[in-house]
């Protein structure tokens, strides 16, 4: 009987202590003008330069609202199969994706509309990134392109998406995999190369199949594109922006074009998660990873290409990303919709062509 | 009471294992085969599996799986066999560094071990300049993203685990009777065929089980020296669980993987000499 006294007059201390310590923290952070002191927000991203992401993006972060951001990292399909097997136990409050596997994960509802009006740097971005996926699902933090580069001793300039079918490339070729952001894409400027419509993708697809002896390999990661450039396989391929550092530093004469029917844009998205309890805290994130300073300092660090409309880029920076009135104007956006529609037929598609 | 003690003692050793085993392996595996033969409205139906064995992909993908590994899993038997006897016929110290070697590869990471063939079959790699240097061939040859760079992959990465099984096995057949055997005018090749061979049975059951299993399942090499051209099963169930979400396909291309091999074994084990 005195045990059981003495347990509920500890839980009751414990809870007096523990209540006054929220309210005092509570307090300091109102005070100190930080109202989220002490919480955390868990944030779904990819693990690439974590390193200058921290100095960028969380730590000031972190800093500026006295709170901790706990990291989720991994590729987009394994974080996307985390948040939906936990989607009755949400654990994620923002969530990085690319935008294929945002309208996914916008279909699944594990994401859910963002609200204007806690994004103050929201008129302050590229138009076509506030809301890439309709219905306020996602904004785009930063924009990057599939372009084409070459190899300048070895073959002759490439000026259309056309030029992929030449002789001289033939088994000197690699394209990115259908299963990737930028695969299902390819098929689209292959029909705008070969019949000037984006939409007749039935043509895209018979060029493909044309085009598929002379493909050494598609890749599935730009670190395998960049090794196949490397031991000199190929001599030409269509390259995410983000992959052209370890291009232009292989050493080898490479050179990145525009071609006549212009480039693929495409967005990494940043969202609110759908059952996330920090809702104002969340919109606070994504509206510091639009804010001018992390743009310009995730631009000059050459991870992201800003969508903020006021960040601007020495040359020598700006070359490396996607950046400029010229390169944007030729970005053609696909809508992730359709791809995530088609994206099984596609791979069947896809398989029967290349695995014979 | 001595009756009680040894069961006690027996639960004891075995109980740990035990339990390992049953949560760690039987338990997700038990759920991989319930949840193939799920409806999506609940009950029990084999429309899954009607969906995938119907699918001409995937049962091209299948062959080639099994191809695959009935060509690589010979090979390492008659290519294990003479070393791992070898290899219990010298003495402990040179015996030691050479299974040192032996096992080389399965230390090395296998991404990294993968890349390095990428080093050798490459248009400029070694093997091509070779081929080149030879006047064999004027044009680079292409090896990589083929079947036979994925067969010489899957060799060098299983090669080790036959030779250590076929070394164990043969550890454990008698010296003596192989001298007999000589000694009643069998040759010494013909006593290794007649002699060590069926009393290294098991062991080749063994490793053959376990290079087959590995050929089907094994992921890293497939995915880099196959590359897009070539899909397997475990390159298959990668795109459909991680890629399309197609976890149903996913769960059983996993059992049938499964099947295949339990099927090997048990036919293997009934090939077991019955005298043995």
């Amino acid at each position: 009987m005195k045990t059981s006294v003495a347990v509920v007059v500890m839980l009751f201390a414990a809870t007096a202590i523990f209540a006054t310590g929220v309210d005092d923290s509570a307090e300091a952070g109102m005070e100190s003008g930080m109202p989220f002191k002490g919480e955390t927000l868990t944030v779904s991203m990819w693990g690439y330069n974590m390193d200058i992401l921290e100095k960028n993006v969380i730590v000031p972060f972190e800093e500026k609202h006295g709170v901790e951001i706990i990291t989720e990292t991994g590729n987009n399909s394994d974080r996307f199969t985390k948040m939906m097997a936990r989607k009755d136990n949400p654990q994620v409050d923002v969530a990085l994706f690319a935008g294929s596997w945002a309208y996914k994960a916008m279909a699944e509802e594990i994401i859910k509309p963002y609200n204007p009006a806690l994004l103050t740097n929201l008129d302050s971005i590229m138009d076509s990134a506030k809301d890439p996926l309709g219905g306020r699902y996602a904004l785009g933090y930063t924009i990057q392109h599939l372009g084409l580069f070459y190899r300048s001793d070895k073959v002759d300039p490439i000026t259309s998406w056309k030029d992929l079918s030449r002789d001289d490339l033939a088994g000197f070729l690699t394209i990115p995999q259908i299963t990737t952001t930028y695969g299902p894409t390819l098929i689209y400027m292959l029909s705008k190369a070969w019949t000037g419509d984006f939409d007749n993708t039935d043509a895209g697809w018979e060029k493909l199949a044309e085009l598929a002896p002379s493909v050494v390999t598609a890749y599935s990661r730009s670190s395998e594109m960049n090794t196949l450039v490397l031991q000199e396989e190929v001599y030409a391929a269509p390259y995410a922006s983000f992959a052209w550092g370890g291009i232009k530093n292989s050493g080898l004469e490479v050179q990145s074009v525009i071609p006549e029917e212009g480039l693929v844009g495409s967005f990494s998205m940043v969202s609110i998660g759908a059952g996330t309890t920090k809702d104002e805290l969340a919109h606070l994130y994504m509206d510091h990873l639009m804010s001018y300073e992390v743009q310009l300092s995730e631009a000059m660090d050459l991870v992201d290409s800003p969508v903020h409309n006021d960040v601007e880029l020495p040359r020598e920076i700006a070359e490396n990303l996607t950046y400029g009135d010229e390169l944007i104007s030729q970005l053609n956006f696909f809508s992730q919709k359709e791809m995530a529609d088609n994206q099984e037929e596609w791979i069947d598609r896809w398989n029967a062509i290349f695995s014979d | 009471m001595n009756q009680i003690h040894f069961r006690r003692t027996l639960a004891l050793l075995l109980g740990p294992g035990t339990v390992f085993l049953v949560f760690i392996f039987l338990a997700p595996l038990l759920f991989v085969l319930v949840e193939s033969f799920q409806g999506d409205e609940g009950g029990i139906t084999l429309a899954r599996y009607r969906d995938v064995l119907a699918d001409a992909q995937f049962r091209s993908v299948y062959l080639r799986t099994l191809k695959m590994a009935l060509i690589v899993t010979p090979i390492a038997v008659l290519l294990a066999y003479p070393s791992s006897y070898l290899l219990t016929k010298l003495p402990a110290g040179r015996k030691s560094v050479l299974m040192s070697l032996v096992i080389l590869p399965l230390m090395t990471n296998p991404v990294a071990r993968t890349y390095a063939w990428i080093v050798m079959l490459g248009k400029y790699g070694i093997v091509n300049q070779s081929l080149r240097f030879l006047r064999l061939t004027d044009e680079p040859v292409r090896l990589m993203y083929t079947e036979g760079a994925i067969i010489l992959g899957l060799l060098q990465l299983f090669l080790p685990i036959m030779v250590l099984t076929l070394v164990s096995a043969m550890e454990n057949v008698p010296g003596d009777v192989e001298e007999a055997a000589q000694s009643l005018g069998s040759s010494r090749f013909g006593s290794f065929i007649r002699v060590i061979v069926p009393l290294s049975f098991d062991g080749l059951i063994l490793g053959v089980t376990l290079v087959f299993t590995g050929c089907i399942t094994a992921y890293v090499t497939p995915a880099i020296l196959g590359g897009s051209r070539v899909l397997t099963l475990s390159t298959l169930m990668r795109q459909e669980a991680l890629v399309l979400m197609n976890w149903e396909a996913a769960t059983v291309i996993a059992v049938v993987m499964i099947l295949t091999t339990l099927i090997l074994h048990t036919g293997l084990r009934r090939l077991r000499p019955k005298n043995l």
